[in-house]
This record gives C-alpha cells, sequence and structure tokens, in this order.
C-alpha cells in the first residue's frame, strides 16, 4: 500500500467524505433557520375555511414571506384528536369556545401573552379577558369569531313567524329543513328544544326526550349540508324553508338572488361558538404565528372577512371601519357591536355525552 | 464433506440445508415488494383498526386500551347498523346489477361491432368524466335531479307535470341513480377487457351446430368473459359498500348508508366505535372476495394473461 493509499484508505475516505458532508448539511440547516427566523417561512395552520381570505394570506406572503400552509379543520373533536396525533406537525390550529381549554389540559397548545401583541388592542376589551380562556401563563389563543346559531326562515312559506327550535319539527315544513352535517349539533339543538340547560352533557333521560325530538325532526329534514353554503344555496332555491346556522345568512341568500328571509334565536336558547387561534406547543415554525398575526388579524382584513362571511367577529377597530364604510347596519344586524351576547349562549365544548349523542343521532337517522 | 448415514438412511450436510434455504428465499426475494405493499398498507392497517375496535374512548376523547367486546355489542344490539348494512349491501348489489347489464350491452357492442379505433375513442369517452371531481360530478346530479333541476324543468316544460316534483332527489333511488353513474365506467371497462378477446365467430359456430342464441350466450360466451365480470362485481359492489359522499349529497336524511354512521363516529374522534362498524364492513368485503375467488377460478385468469 503505498503512502497515500495508507493515509487515504477506502474507509478514511469514506468517513471524511461522511464527516464533511455532515458538517456543511448542519451550516445550511442552521443557515435556513436563521433565514427563515429573519425572512419568513411556511407554518401549518389546521383551520375552517373562514378564517382567511386567500388574497391576505398572498399579501402577508409577498410582505412579510410567510406562508400559511393550511389544512381544513372539519371540526373541533377531529381537530382534537389529529392533534394529539400529528402534535408537532401542526403549528397553529383554531378551536371553539370550551374545546380551547381542553385542548391546553391535555398540554397541546400553550398560552400567549395576549398584550404582547400590538394588533390585540384592536379587539374588544373583553375578547381579552374570557376567564375560560385565562391560564395563570397567559391566555388560551388569538380571538377570532362568534355566533350563535340561529334559525332562518322563509316567510313566504314559513307561517306564522316562529320563535322556537320546534318549529323545526312542525309536520308542515316535512322535507323542507335543512341543517348541517354536525351530528352532535344536531342532538344539541333537540337537547335545546327540550328545555336541556347543557346540551354537551346530558343524562340518559335528558337523551331519551331528545331521541323522541330527533325521530320528529328526522322526516322534515330534507338532507345535510355540507358546508353552510350549501345551506345558504338550499334558501337561495326555496328547495329549503328552514335551515340552522351562523348570524349573517340573510344577505348571503340575499346576495346570491334568493328570497328575503328571516332569522330569529329559539326561545328555549340556543348553543353558539367563540374561536380563536391556538398556538401548538410542540410547533417546529411556531416563532412565525405572532409575525403572522400582528398582519393577518388588521382590522381591514377582519373588515373585509366580515363582509365575506357575515358573522361577528372580535376585532373593534374592525366594526369601525365598517361603520365608516356605510355597513353599520348589516354589522348591527349581526351583532357585532354586542359581543357580550357570547355570555349568554351555551359554549360548544367537549362533552360527557358526546359518544351516546352520535350512537342517538345513528340509531335515528341510520336506515 | 460426505453425506453420514444414520440408521441407514444418508443424512444431508448441515451445509445442503443453508443452501437450500437460501435459494429458496432467492425465490421469494421477487415477492418482497408486493409482500411489505400488501403488509404495510393492507394487513397493518387492519390489524390496528381491529386492534382499535376492541378498545374505548373515554370523555376525553382518549382512546384507552381496555378490550372489551363492547363496541360489537354495540352494532348488533342496535338494529339501526344491521338494517343500513343490509340497506347498504341491497342498494350496492342492486347497482352493481345494473352497472353489468348496462355496461356489458357498452362492451358488447364496442368489442363485436365496432372497429378497434372507435372503440378506443369510444372508451376514451367513457372514462373522460372521471378527469373531473367526483364531488363536481355528484354535485352536477343535484342539478338534475332536484327540485329545479333539468329533469323537472323538462317534465315542466312538456306540460307533464304543473309543479316541481320532489320524487327525483334526497332518496334511496336517487342515491342508486348516482352511484351507477359513478360506477358505470369501471364496469365497461373491465368487461371490455374481456369481450375484446372473445372470438365472436364461436357464438356462430355454436349456433351452427343447433345451439339457440341464449344456450350460446350462456354456455360459450359468459363461461369466457367470467373473470371480467367478476372484476367488475369487485370493483362496482365493494367501493359502494364505503360510500358515503353520494349517499350524504344526493340521498337526503333518509338516505344514509353504513359508511355515513361510520363517518359520524370518526369524525367525532370515536375512533374504537367507527373501528368496529368499519371492520363489519372489511370483514363482509373479505368474506365476499372468498367467495367470489372460489367462482373466480384462478386458471382463468392466468389463462388469459
Amino acid at each position: 500500500m503505498s503512502t497515500f493509499d495508507h493515509r487515504f484508505s477506502r474507509r478514511r475516505f469514506l468517513q471524511a467524505s461522511a464527516a464533511v458532508g455532515a458538517t456543511v448539511s448542519l451550516g445550511g440547516i442552521t443557515a435556513a433557520c436563521n433565514v427563515v427566523g429573519q425572512q419568513g417561512g411556511t407554518f401549518n395552520w389546521m383551520t375552517w375555511g373562514d378564517h382567511y381570505i386567500d388574497s391576505q394570506l398572498k399579501a402577508i406572503e409577498e410582505s412579510d414571506k410567510i406562508i400559511a400552509n393550511i389544512t381544513e379543520l372539519a371540526g373541533n373533536a377531529e381537530g382534537f384528536a389529529k392533534l394529539k396525533e400529528v402534535k408537532g406537525q401542526l403549528d397553529m390550529i383554531s378551536g371553539d369556545a370550551l374545546w380551547v381549554p381542553a385542548y391546553y389540559d391535555e398540554g397541546l397548545i400553550e398560552a400567549i401573552n395576549i398584550n404582547d401583541f400590538k394588533v390585540a388592542s384592536q379587539l374588544y376589551p373583553l375578547a381579552r379577558e374570557f376567564k375560560i380562556w385565562t391560564v395563570p401563563g397567559g391566555y388560551l389563543g388569538y380571538p377570532f369569531g362568534w355566533s350563535p346559531i340561529s334559525i332562518y326562515y322563509n316567510p313566504k312559506f314559513v307561517d306564522p313567524a316562529p320563535d322556537s327550535w320546534e318549529v323545526l319539527l312542525d309536520p308542515k315544513y316535512k322535507g323542507r329543513v335543512v341543517v348541517e352535517n354536525q351530528p352532535e349539533e344536531i342532538v344539541a339543538y333537540m337537547g335545546k328544544a327540550s328545555g336541556v340547560e347543557d346540551p354537551y352533557n346530558m343524562t340518559d333521560d335528558q337523551l331519551a326526550t331528545v331521541k323522541g325530538l330527533l325521530e320528529q325532526l328526522k322526516p322534515n329534514v330534507l338532507r345535510f349540508a355540507q358546508q353552510s353554503i350549501d345551506s345558504v344555496n338550499s334558501m337561495i332555491s326555496e328547495e329549503a324553508w328552514l335551515i340552522t346556522g351562523n348570524l349573517g345568512n340573510e344577505d348571503r341568500v340575499k346576495e346570491g338572488g334568493g328570497p328575503e328571509i328571516k332569522s330569529f334565536i329559539p326561545k328555549e336558547g340556543t348553543v353558539g361558538w367563540m374561536d380563536a387561534e391556538m398556538t401548538v406547543k410542540e410547533g417546529a415554525n411556531k416563532s412565525l404565528l405572532k409575525p403572522f398575526l400582528e398582519k393577518a388579524e388588521q382590522a381591514e382584513n377582519i373588515a373585509a372577512n366580515f363582509l365575506a362571511q357575515g358573522r361577528p367577529l372580535f376585532n373593534e377597530a374592525a366594526y369601525k371601519i365598517l361603520v365608516n364604510s356605510g355597513e353599520k347596519d348589516r354589522a348591527d344586524r349581526y351583532l357585532y357591536n354586542k359581543p357580550e351576547t357570547v355570555n349568554s349562549m351555551t359554549l360548544k365544548g367537549p362533552g360527557l355525552s358526546t359518544a351516546k349523542s352520535i350512537q342517538l343521532f345513528n340509531e335515528v337517522f341510520g336506515a | 464433506m460426505s453425506a453420514e448415514i444414520v440408521g441407514g438412511a444418508a443424512v444431508a450436510p448441515p451445509t445442503t440445508m443453508t443452501i437450500g434455504r437460501g435459494a429458496r428465499l432467492r425465490q421469494l426475494a421477487p415477492f418482497l415488494p408486493a409482500g411489505v405493499i400488501l403488509i404495510g398498507l393492507f394487513f397493518a392497517p387492519l390489524a390496528l383498526m381491529l386492534v382499535f375496535s376492541f378498545w374505548q374512548t373515554n370523555e376525553k376523547l382518549d382512546i384507552v386500551a381496555t378490550w372489551s367486546l363492547q363496541n360489537y355489542a354495540n352494532f348488533f344490539d342496535n338494529p339501526t347498523y344491521v338494517r343500513t348494512l343490509a340497506k347498504t349491501i341491497i342498494i350496492g348489489a342492486g347497482a352493481t346489477v345494473a352497472c353489468l347489464l348496462m355496461a356489458f350491452a357498452i362492451a358488447y357492442f364496442l368489442a363485436r361491432y365496432v372497429p378497434r379505433r372507435w372503440a378506443t375513442i369510444a372508451l376514451l369517452a367513457i372514462v373522460v368524466p372521471f378527469w373531473t371531481s367526483y364531488l363536481l360530478r355528484v354535485y352536477s346530479w343535484q342539478a338534475i335531479l332536484g327540485e329545479f333541476g333539468a329533469i323537472n324543468q323538462v317534465l315542466m316544460g312538456l306540460g307533464l307535470i304543473s309543479e316541481p316534483s320532489r320524487l327525483f332527489v334526497y332518496n334511496d333511488a336517487s342515491t342508486f341513480i348516482v352511484l351507477v353513474y359513478v360506477y358505470l365506467p369501471f364496469a365497461a371497462l373491465a368487461l371490455y377487457a374481456s369481450l375484446e378477446r372473445f372470438d365472436f365467430t364461436q357464438l356462430t359456430a355454436a349456433q351452427d351446430l343447433g345451439a339457440r342464441p341464449d344456450q350460446a350466450f350462456r354456455h360459450i360466451l359468459l363461461p369466457q368473459i367470467r373473470p371480467g365480470i367478476i372484476t367488475a362485481c369487485i370493483f362496482v359492489f365493494i367501493p359502494i359498500l364505503g360510500e358515503f359522499l353520494t349517499p350524504i349529497m344526493v340521498g337526503g336524511a333518509n338516505g344514509l348508508l353504513i359508511a355515513n354512521l361510520v363517518s359520524n363516529f370518526f369524525r367525532n374522534a370515536l375512533i374504537p366505535e367507527g373501528a368496529a362498524v368499519a371492520f363489519m364492513i372489511a370483514a363482509l368485503v373479505t368474506l365476499l372476495l372468498i367467495v367470489f375467488r372460489r367462482y373466480l377460478q384462478i386458471e382463468d385468469v392466468v389463462a388469459r394473461g
């Protein structure tokens, strides 16, 4: 073996190459991390489709080089279960009301200091102080929007004007009701109809009463809407005379060329949601969330979101923009200026009767 | 090394056994990729689902590894699940028969009477709908069957009805129609693949020998295209057992199938409960595949390449 061969045997050569490769790779990764920190990057966000507008995301991408990689969130329970599985693969997730502390109790999210966010000064003060979202370490999410579930009806066909959940059970409206495909919520509506205070934590007796109401409801339900726009479309075509949904559907139906419809909050009370963007504890790119939210939650974006989606949001400065741009009537009709209404709703949250509710729904709506 | 004589019999040295085992392993090597895929993508998820189906979900929606038959008991104790599964099987079987009949007519015509070049174009036309989204195709049926849809408009235009009928959509019939539409191309392609290899002069020969057309069809044609028929059945019937989008979109509140009930569990993070019902469907599918395989007769497929 020559001296050269001795000094650079195949093994030594491979070892040296591996060491150089690893050094270069580590250097590259470190550099990339620095670039991400300074110049943006991509974070993973599981959320509902109405929490953002594409043009808003594009503007942030162009100005701050922060890209939101969005996964559609179907429901709270599904999001909760998925985050338990994927953990750090997500950086931010949206959640409703009492689901938010449930995420925290499971150790899935971390608290933020809401007052660190400059944009948070645009929020209604009450939105920064919800007790259910306050923990010793801070606040559990960045507040976004809220709405009680209302019943919408077409006055041309639904007469007299209803004020109760019972209208959904009236045999006069057979095959004329469209509800969103959310079994637990449909069971909760019937819970409210039967006078149950907390329809997510029902006793067996209460569930038995609800079963009777679901059986009355079944022939009236034309179909289950996959998303809220399906419900709106069924009102536009007058295929449905009664739908359930968030605040703001009157205008969506009218803008879609449909009839004048009316809405009411049932006298027995209703369920409602208020949601927040939560920081995933193990999120690898969570450092991008603050700069992203500082831009995304600006009043101009929130006002545009309200006009597009039509349900109240927690940004008070956006309300002022709406008032100044001639949208006060619409904003007030949708209770945008009355965020304290959330305190009167039964808030969505994980319940003790979830499994039984789904069994009940399947039992009634199966063959 | 020579073989030892033990009790009058030659015992091969250990190295020979090692070589034999090695050779056998080498013979099996080509099956390794398929084996890995089968185990990784079929058996492992199935095993996982089976294990989950015996566990429970607690109030925090955590899966708790306490073994019990409760989820299966719920399935059998609640007649809704059995009824919905039976309904799914009936709709699936009906749609499969309808697809087979329609697909046979299409494939027979193309294979026997249409020149190969034109048949290819016709087949392409059958496949073209697959280039659009499944969701879009099902949505379009809402516009055709709906209360204010195309069928009602035509019927009202012809003066056959005075107001829109609600008979065409949001019921089991509309689910059936859309399922047939969605799965017809699968059946047509499977049957065409069998029929294009069939020598149609055999039918003439059979009739020359005194067979009636129906006898020639039953005894000459059907046995030779049996693999195509079985494949078409598998392609249509089994996916329908797992269909949840079509029923929810055109079936209405009364048209839900078993997969919709499974989906309700999974969407609410009740994974073990959903897994038990899903496993009942999977067990049924496996059983059906075993039955199909007995009728398929593997040599038919091998003989046809």
